[in-house]
């Protein structure tokens, strides 16, 4: 089971939420059934009908609460006292460690939004994979590139999110937080330089070893 | 079932898989188009699962052999890995629902299945190793640099695939090629290679 750390005083949407991405990460979107989530919840077949009028809608309101966590993350690591990249760098740094307290909404968030998900749940998905990579697009303004590729925000954070699904996909969860100088690097290099990229990965490092954002 | 039928099963499966999507994958009507009958898969096969596995194991190991075929010789780095990428973007929009079938059909069955796809990815890793050599720092380059540059060439084949558009895929070899070679060489270096591919291309 690919449990995330228990909240205290959950409600029944939210253990629904959860047994969904749990269920949804072990067996595949295929698989999910409303008596499965249902009894996984520990919330009856009414009260799980009450709250999704279908499996679909509770796995599109399950795949939000990963892309709902990264815009958090995100909007309280963005400093104007800082870099844009120095931001980005803290923000990989956060977003890893919520991705280590919580392995079945990082499945989701990485992987089943991505290849295993009906239409209108991957478009919820698509919607936060491009919010993130406009965000990695706005280094272009400090790069000294004068043709830049137009896919190149997609390619770095795939770059990046390569890393982080392998370890995924192996169940190494806990070690998401020790990848940041990878994905940092991964991802700025494209717009800064190898050099620019290696320091934020540095960076990164050391945030992780110190102090993880919270 | 001879080797031919073998080979037609496992592509009409991969076929049904793209164009139906898992649950209405029949069996039945691979058969058919293979000229297999049940007794025969049932011989060859413990399930329409095993087939599919079997199917996508087949089809990931000629991707992988198409591409780096292209990878081998006495040539820069740089231009190997460009006819590499070259023969693996051709591959693809030549068979869009094998494309379809390879990234997202496939992976998206459930766990085990995407785990296959994550294995494919891995066996392009060694191809890169050579990269850290046309570095322009002194500093050691990251321990997942290698994964880094497949995954940036990944993220725009499956946009386009999972878009619908394998057949433009050829066109897009500057771009791919500027994002599997700018973690080793820095942009500037990169970019330049991505002018010459597009001046060739």
């Amino acid at each position: 089971m690919r449990g995330d750390r228990a909240l205290p005083a959950a409600t029944e949407r939210d253990r629904a939420l959860r047994a969904t991405a749990e269920l949804w990460s072990e067996l595949g979107y295929e698989r999910l059934s409303a008596p499965s989530i249902s009894a996984r919840a520990g919330i009856d077949a009414k009260a799980f009908a009450n709250i999704f009028a279908e499996v679909e809608a509770a796995a599109e309101a399950a795949i939000e609460v990963p892309l709902a966590a990264v815009v958090t993350v995100v909007a309280e690591l963005y400093s104007p006292d800082r870099s844009e990249a120095e931001s980005y760098a803290m923000a990989v740094v956060g977003i890893l460690e919520w991705m280590a307290d919580n392995p079945a909404y990082t499945y989701l968030g990485y992987i089943a939004g991505r290849q295993m998900a009906p239409p209108r749940v991957h478009s919820v998905y698509e919607s936060g994979h491009q919010f993130l990579v406009a965000m990695l697009e706005r280094l272009w303004a400090s790069s000294t590139l004068t043709e830049q590729p137009a896919r190149a925000g997609l390619a770095a954070l795939g770059a990046a999110e390569a890393v982080v699904r392998r370890e995924i996909v192996a169940g190494r969860f806990a070690r998401l937080p020790a990848l940041a100088p990878d994905f940092v690097y991964g991802a700025i290099t494209p717009f800064l330089g190898q050099e620019e990229g290696l320091r934020l990965a540095e960076l990164s490092r050391q945030l992780v070893k110190e102090e993880p954002p919270r | 079932m001879d080797v031919q039928q073998r080979e037609t099963l496992l592509r009409a499966m991969l076929d049904e898989l793209a164009l139906a999507g898992y649950r209405e994958t029949s069996v039945d009507r691979a058969l058919a188009a293979a000229g297999v009958s049940v007794e025969e898969f049932e011989r060859e096969f413990r399930d329409k699962d095993d087939c599919l596995f079997a199917a996508y194991d087949q089809l990931t190991a000629q991707v992988v052999a198409r591409a780096s075929a292209e990878c081998g010789g006495g040539e820069p780095w740089p231009d190997r890995i460009r006819k590499g990428l070259e023969a693996l973007l051709d591959e693809l929009a030549a068979q869009p629902q094998m494309a379809r079938a390879l990234t997202r059909s496939f992976p998206g069955i459930r766990p085990a299945a995407y785990d296959r796809y994550v294995e494919l990815l891995a066996r392009f890793v060694p191809f890169m190793r050579e990269g850290r050599a046309y570095s322009e720092v002194d500093e050691e380059l990251p321990g997942e640099v290698e994964l880094l540059a497949v995954g940036a060439a990944e993220a725009i084949i499956f946009g386009e695939v999972d878009a619908g558009r394998a057949e433009r895929l050829p066109q897009m070899l500057p771009e791919i090629l500027f994002s599997v070679l700018v973690p080793f060489m820095g942009p500037d270096r990169a970019a330049d290679e991505m002018r010459s591919a597009a001046m060739s291309n």
